[in-house]
């Protein structure tokens, strides 16, 4: 579930560094606007049809555990982390999801239960559900200025087509999200995943946070440092798919 | 073709980043500076705090919402189980609170509690959300103080009354019963009677919601006296909806009359109940829609503390069934002719009851100790043990490794819990010592078992720990003297420059230097004296309340110099601030001096600087007078002239200022609305705000080992900001700096702890700090583009670790848990059930280099790691241990290279086999190599499919067994260990040996044959290549 929560901030994906203008208010659309040109652009985003993540993340004190992210058009994912030997999948495949969870004693995959596919469903929304929200049935609406950490932004309401709600919070200046907020129900639990950006760098033209602090999920959260961004790589359809059996380690 | 960016592609993405930032001029000293150095609550929940209100969810009695005296609101989704608080933006005193009965996403939040003991907090008016208390806005009413209650009209969305108590230190227009029809936009007083009287209690009819009925409640509070009752006070009823109001009176008392209470049967609305405070306070019934009243009982289950228990509820379906909390839970199943007593095994003091209509069995109470849950009605009650709503007065701290912290509550005795347990504070771990409304708690610092503690009206007490026993050790009056008088919250100083010395106030400043057996006086009274303010025997107004809350006159904060300790200040709740130069020899009043500050206004801390012997901190705090300003001053010349502190940016009326014992001009604050801490003397404050609710702070204190700031809340329990040495070399020049590093205290090498439970989700765990050294910088802007990393280095200079550094604005403090990185670990099937096999070696004690790198700067700092002090352990057995540990560690890595290599290897075989259709010598060559392979790896590793119960064991699992236990256990790891690691070690060196054979003559015979068939090698990865990844 972590990992899901995890992939959640990283669909956030693609984003150039534009100068603010002199203060003015915006509408929606204008900061919309400014946030696909600051991630470069619509039609770079477009380009890209798989993208392979590689990093570290700090899952807790002295813990590490290394990850990849797999994406693919339109919809699937897959991500895999590592701790002590052992790898973990969490997958979708744009319909179903499933999952290898060795931590909790289960070698072979698995369906992944319903609400947790509901949140990897998100997830995986291969551009984040900023870009082209109308079509995929999303609204936005701009709330105001709002003080992230003592710096200044944009607060987005973006109500997902199922009436989940997440919060994204965009530099004023730059126009690309330090922190988005989602509270979601999983598996009757009440989380409130907030996530922090930073370390944008270009890749192909295109501006993505390659650090992510994710609280909400224990005291001292998670920390994602990504090392690695490709581009259309191939990847096969098959690793998003539940296989019949792991293969061996 | 994996992307690698480079440094050059971020300079150039810095540079785009400067130009913007010079237009936004961020380097205020402002809440966000102060950053990660957060406070985080430790509680305690077990004894909980005062409950003023609650509300549950008609049909859905598992959604609950406490309103707390002072500690905010707290919604429940889980019948109780565990509670979020949801007004943390907003003010923490909560008086009402209504969920629309058929639209209970609609909640509507009164402020300001209307329970007005001595110690009662303020509100700002009427809040409401719409979406179950996720967001709240604020509906108005803002200048009325308190509200006691909130009615929604049950066939309406738009139609709301409030029941506004108003002022309780002072005359104001804004109380009485206020109407709106259009869902909070406008509102309409349609009750007044004057401007020294309130609402008091407010209900409607459910079958004919025309009706409503009103107390109305004249009372007013002084510093030294409480009246409640006057011509003001009486009961109204409505039949039009609230338009207009007539005042009941058939039956009821014709004299003067106080608070009233008023509920009506929801099952016959007919019955009307009342609770009338009058010269016979009695509880009263009504048959006929409340025209007249007939008084039913008068006794002592009804009758107590009108002003604190006036509150009549009647059970959802059974007309002649009503309930009147107290000071335990009053119980009438005959219509209110005779009331029993339930809740034994409660908080006393009652003041919110909760019915489940469809489940009358089903009760849940509110009192000064938390709230209670019962479902066979009242015979039994669970307490909720998740709500953090303690009302601290002061806190007190010890020397023990790993501190306690001390602390008196509001009705709920003094305490003492450690500042951190394993896993986290946990209710268990706190202790009861001392009881009544506990204040200030201090051990003795030469003899710390025992414990100076106390209860209201200066009842002092020297408690042992060890035995539990308790010595009263109040002074008593000597000779001439006039007869002691104490304040309610009686003031105790340690002497820091003089320990040994404690000093206790009455009106005269007592001396003890044999821990408390002997007092002796060190002044003349040194307050007014006025015999006018001395009149609490007569305090209560109808009914006489002399609990000493009233007491005046008195001294309420005594300060000796730690730098000389013949100066001593001592300020008294009647305004005298007097100081002795000559340990009590003689007295000055100087408070004539200070200026911009009302005559007689109480002192509420005086604070002798640590620094220099003329200086001074005080604060003064006049809300009892209705005067809600902040007041702080400081000398620097003995009180003969003062300087206001207080700027635009500190709000409410001020009750602590602490001077931070090292650095000069650090100053702490404490007000009724947070925190606030300045680096300049005062000239700037920033208000601790992330994390932290504005709640009232009445004592703060910082340990002077751990260089914590101590936080008590009266509200929210305790706060602690851990290790507060940034703060000490933050000024206000470096707040222009792109970047500053700053040092922070020497971290302890904290002994490996853990615990197993499984206690359910009814328990509060108080927040620990990270088991870490803190690497602590300042940024004046948030970091966007490209990376920003810790790295660590030993004494050797060699790089340890990486970490990810802090992004934010302000003060960044990045946790490095004194680790190396993970050990290495060959993939197997089976998960090694040692807690400590997943984290790194601790590194040994000494200093270690921090270079934090931004872009192209980097920025240097140190930090100072020491050995845990309980350590049974000495340097050598340390050492031993880190050896010990650092083979097994790169044991594991060297098994992990052989095992991946193995498996990568006979990957690449089967591949080739497969690629040349499995048929052919070379394909079984290759099978055959790749069979040798994997039986070599399942020797070394578990291949089970089992799962983690399959309990196989190869070279891999011993090895992180043996790791994981001489990993947690910071001393001499046991001789069998040490030869197990040889045992061990053997085996890794055979395993090596075989590794080399297989790669080196078979794989070179295998490639050889390959590459014949101009197919390419199998590709074995170097060691230093892989360990490079």
């Amino acid at each position: 579930m972590r990992a899901v929560m995890v992939a959640s901030s990283l669909a956030l994906a693609v984003l150039s560094v534009v100068p603010a203008l002199p203060a003015q208010e915006l509408s929606v659309d204008d900061v919309l606007s400014r946030y696909y040109e600051a991630a470069g652009g619509m039609e770079k985003m477009k380009s890209v049809m798989t993208r392979k993540m590689t990093g570290r993340m700090q899952v807790g004190p002295g813990m590490e555990a290394t990850f990849t992210m797999l994406g693919k058009r339109p919809a699937k994912m897959r991500m895999e982390f590592t701790i002590q030997g052992m790898t973990a999948v969490q997958a979708f495949d744009g319909e179903a999801g499933w999952m290898i969870s060795p931590f909790m004693g289960q070698t072979e995959p698995e369906p992944m239960p319903a609400d947790i596919v509901q949140t990897i469903r998100e997830d995986a929304d291969f551009d984040g559900p900023l870009i082209d929200y109308a079509d995929k049935g999303h609204t936005v609406e701009l709330v105001g200025k709002e003080d992230v950490q003592g710096t200044e932004t944009y607060k987005l309401k973006l109500t997902l087509k199922d009436g989940q709600v997440t919060h994204y919070y965009l530099d004023s200046e730059y126009f690309l999200p330090i922190k988005t907020e989602a509270r979601r129900t999983v598996q009757g639990m009440d989380i409130n995943a907030e996530t922090f950006m930073s370390d944008y760098k270009s890749v192909d033209g295109m501006m993505l946070p390659f650090s992510l602090q994710i609280t909400g999920q224990g005291p001292q959260g998670q920390t994602l440092s990504i090392e690695n961004v490709e581009f259309n790589v191939a990847i096969d359809d098959k690793m998003f798919v539940m296989p019949e059996k792991t293969k061996t380690p | 073709m994996p992307l690698r960016i480079g440094y050059l592609g971020m300079a150039a993405l810095a540079l785009t980043a400067v130009s913007p930032t010079v237009l936004r001029a961020q380097s205020t000293f402002d809440s966000a500076v102060l950053g990660d150095l957060r406070p985080r609550p430790i509680g305690p929940a077990v004894m909980s705090g005062r409950i003023a209100a609650l509300a549950a969810v008609p049909g859905n009695p598992v959604t609950i919402y406490a309103g707390s005296a002072s500690g905010g609101v707290w919604k429940s989704k889980d019948g109780g189980i565990t509670f979020e608080p949801v007004f943390d933006d907003h003010t923490q005193s909560i008086g009402a609170i209504a969920v629309h009965p058929s639209s209970p996403d609609t909640v509507w939040v009164g402020t300001g509690e209307s329970w007005t003991r001595n110690s009662v907090s303020v509100g700002t008016g009427v809040y409401k959300s719409v979406d179950g208390g996720e967001s709240w806005d604020s509906m108005g009413l803002d200048d009325s103080e308190r509200i006691a209650r909130i009615v929604i009209r049950p066939d309406s969305t738009s139609v709301v009354f409030v029941c506004a108590t108003g002022h309780l230190w002072n005359a104001n227009t804004e109380r009485g019963v206020y109407r709106t029809t259009d869902g909070g936009v406008t509102w309409n007083r349609v009750l007044s009677v004057d401007e020294n009287t309130g609402c008091s209690d407010l209900a409607i009819d459910p079958q004919d919601p025309r009706i409503l009925y009103a107390g109305m409640w004249q009372f007013r509070r002084r510093p030294d006296f409480f009246s409640s009752g006057g011509p003001g006070s009486g009961l109204y009823k409505s039949t039009d909806g609230g338009a207009t109001w007539r005042e009941l009176s058939a039956g009821l008392p014709s004299g003067d009359k106080g608070r009233i209470a008023v509920a009506v049967a929801p099952s016959r609305p007919s019955v009307v109940y009342a609770l009338v405070e009058a010269e016979r306070t009695a509880f009263y019934r009504s048959d006929d829609l409340g025209e007249s009243w007939t008084e039913t009982n008068a006794s002592s289950a009804v009758v107590g503390r009108p002003f604190y228990f006036a509150l009549v509820v009647v059970d959802p379906v059974d007309f002649n069934r009503v309930y009147k909390p107290g000071f335990a839970l009053g119980m009438s199943s005959d219509g209110g002719k005779s009331f029993g007593q339930l809740g034994g095994s409660t908080h006393s003091d009652h003041h919110a009851l909760w019915i489940d209509p469809a489940d009358p069995q089903h009760l849940i109470l509110g009192t000064d100790g938390g709230v209670y849950i019962s479902y066979d009605r009242g015979a039994h009650w669970r307490h909720v043990g998740t709500l953090p709503v303690s009302q601290f007065y002061e806190v007190g701290y010890d020397m023990a490794m790993r501190y306690n912290v001390y602390g008196g509550l509001q009705d709920n005795g003094t305490w003492m819990g450690p500042s951190r347990g394993i896993g986290g504070v946990r209710g268990r771990e706190w202790r009861n010592i001392g009881f009544g409304d506990g204040f200030h708690a201090f051990p003795d610092p030469t003899e710390p078992d025992l414990v100076y503690v106390e209860y209201q009206g200066g009842r002092l007490l020297r408690v042992r720990k060890s035995t539990g026993e308790v010595k009263q050790i109040p002074p008593y009056a000597a000779g001439e003297d006039a007869r002691l008088r104490f304040n309610w919250n009686t003031p105790i100083h340690l002497s820091a420059g003089e320990p040994g010395t404690i000093y206790v106030g009455s009106q005269y400043l007592h001396r003890s230097r044999d821990r408390g057996d002997t007092w002796e006086r060190l002044s003349p009274d040194l307050t007014t004296n006025d015999p006018a303010k001395q009149r609490q025997r007569e305090s209560g107004g109808l009914t006489i309340d002399n609990s000493t809350a009233e007491n005046h006159t008195t001294i309420v904060t005594i300060s000796a110099s730690p730098v000389r300790g013949a100066v001593i200040w001592v300020g008294t709740d009647d305004g005298n601030l007097q100081l002795t130069r000559d340990a009590g020899g003689t007295w000055t009043n100087v408070v004539g001096r200070v200026p911009d500050l009302p005559a007689g206004t109480w002192v509420s801390h005086v604070e002798a600087s640590r620094h220099a012997d003329g200086a001074a901190y005080v604060t003064f705090d006049g809300h009892r007078t209705g005067d809600m300003a902040t007041y702080v001053y400081r000398t620097t010349d003995y009180g003969a002239s003062w300087q206001s502190l207080v700027t635009e940016a500190v709000t409410g009326y001020a009750h602590v200022i602490r001077e931070d014992p090292v650095r000069p001009g650090l100053l702490y604050l404490g007000t009724e609305f947070g925190l606030y801490v300045s680096v300049d003397d005062g000239a700037r404050w920033a208000k601790f705000e992330e994390d932290f609710p504005p709640v009232a702070v009445h004592d703060l204190v910082v340990h002077p080992r751990e260089h914590d700031l101590i936080i008590a809340t009266h509200g929210r329990g305790i706060y602690i900001v851990d290790d507060v040495t940034p703060l000490r070399h933050l000024t206000a020049a470096m707040l222009d700096s792109a970047v500053v590093m700053l040092p922070s205290g020497p971290s302890v090498i904290g002994l490996p702890t853990s615990l197993q439970e499984f206690p359910g989700d009814e328990a509060f765990v108080g927040e620990n700090p990270p088991e870490a050294a803190s690497i602590v910088y300042y940024m004046r802007r948030r970091h966007m583009f490209g990376d920003l990393n810790v790295d660590i280095y030993d004494a050797r200079d060699s790089l340890i670790a990486t970490y990810p550094g802090g992004k934010r604005r302000g003060v960044n403090r990045v946790a490095w848990p004194m680790r190396l990185k993970a050990p290495k670990v060959p993939r197997a099937t089976s998960l090694v059930a040692q807690p400590m096999s997943f984290v790194g070696p601790l590194v040994a004690e000494g200093t270690y280099t921090i270079r934090l790198r931004r872009g192209d700067d980097t920025f240097e700092t140190t930090v100072t790691l020491l050995p845990d002090p309980r350590a049974t352990s000495t340097v050598e057995d340390r050492r031993l241990q880190d050896r010990t540990v650092m083979r097994l560690y790169l044991l594991l890595r060297d098994l992990t290279y052989v095992v991946e290599s193995t498996a990568s290897l006979r990957d690449q075989a089967r591949e080739r086999a497969d690629s040349l259709g499995g048929r052919g010598g070379l394909a079984r060559r290759l099978t055959r190599f790749a069979d040798g392979l994997e039986t070599f790896r399942a020797g070394l590793v578990s291949t089970s499919a089992a799962g983690r119960l399959s309990g196989e064991e190869r070279l891999r699992e011993w090895l992180v067994d043996l790791y994981g236990a001489v990993n947690g256990y910071e001393g001499r790891p046991t001789e069998s260990q040490l030869r197990e690691l040889e045992r061990l070690d053997a085996l890794v060196q055979a395993t090596q040996t075989e590794f080399d054979r297989l790669t080196s003559r078979d794989l070179a015979a295998v490639n050889e044959q390959l590459q014949r068939q101009r197919l390419p090698p199998l590709d074995l990865e170097s060691k230093e290549a892989w360990a490079a990844r």
